[in-house]
């Protein structure tokens, strides 16, 4: 029930995908800056493209619990 | 008599402590799916009679959350041929159920959501602690373990997330 790793840091234009390992849904959110995975079902990705740098706190709207941050340099 | 299950059956159901020893993978298979069962049922009727956001959000939760986990669990005993068999847990878990929906359909408003919410704490401490003393250390079957295992985090979170909603609500008043 938590993102792994909950902080990342990564290169402007890095594709990041997230992959659901649980078996209940979640999603990968920050709405400002319109990061929305949509739910993921059990097995599921979604890729992200990080194009602006600086950082992205995002969580699952399902599970407000889980938390991360994507950091771009 | 398994004595960890005897206190897992009395937090349940205190006058059924004494019908059921220790349970096999049949037996688990149908206590994690009626568990399930139960709070997608509490859900789906709080979905329906709350006003209240945050219980609306809990209870959309609770039946997609549990829903998955009963997808995965009801897989799970077809590839590994186990049929899921009623016992008295189970029994005892439908009974307790039948009577917190009773109460809830009753319930308006501020009531109903408290009422509602208090249970769902309730519920998830008694299920987390089942998981822990009886369903996890009775199962025989490795990936019946590993799948009991796997949903703990969920339902813990479910318990933390229904008790901010129930601070929430107390707030209100």
């Amino acid at each position: 029930m938590k993102f792994v790793p909950e902080r990342l840091e990564v290169a402007a234009g890095d594709r990041i995908t997230w992959t659901n390992r649980d078996i209940v849904p979640h999603t990968v959110t920050a709405q400002p800056a319109g990061v929305e995975s949509g739910e993921l079902a059990q097995g599921r990705s979604w890729t992200y493209i990080a194009r602006k740098k600086g950082e992205i706190d995002y969580l699952c709207r399902l599970h407000p619990v889980m938390r991360g941050t994507l950091v771009v340099k | 008599m398994n004595c960890k299950h005897l206190f897992a059956i009395a937090l349940v159901a205190p006058a059924l402590a004494l019908a059921q020893g220790k349970p096999g993978d049949p037996q688990i298979a149908h206590i994690v799916v009626t568990a399930n069962q139960i709070d997608i049922d509490a859900g789906k009727l709080a979905k329906s009679h709350t006003k209240n956001k945050e219980v609306q959000a809990f209870a959309r939760q609770m039946i997609t959350d549990h829903g998955a986990v009963n997808k995965q669990a009801g897989a799970l005993a077809k590839k590994l041929g186990v049929k899921p068999e009623d016992n008295d847990t189970s029994k005892a878990l439908k009974k307790g159920a039948s009577e917190n929906m009773a109460n809830l359909k009753k319930l308006k408003d501020g009531a109903f959501d408290k009422a509602y919410i208090d249970h769902e704490v309730t519920y998830h401490q008694q299920v987390l602690d089942a998981i822990d003393k009886v369903l996890v250390p009775s199962a025989q079957n490795a990936e019946l373990k590993g799948l009991i295992e796997k949903v703990r985090p969920a339902f813990q979170a479910h318990l933390d997330h229904a008790k901010h909603v129930q601070a929430d609500l107390g707030k209100k008043k």
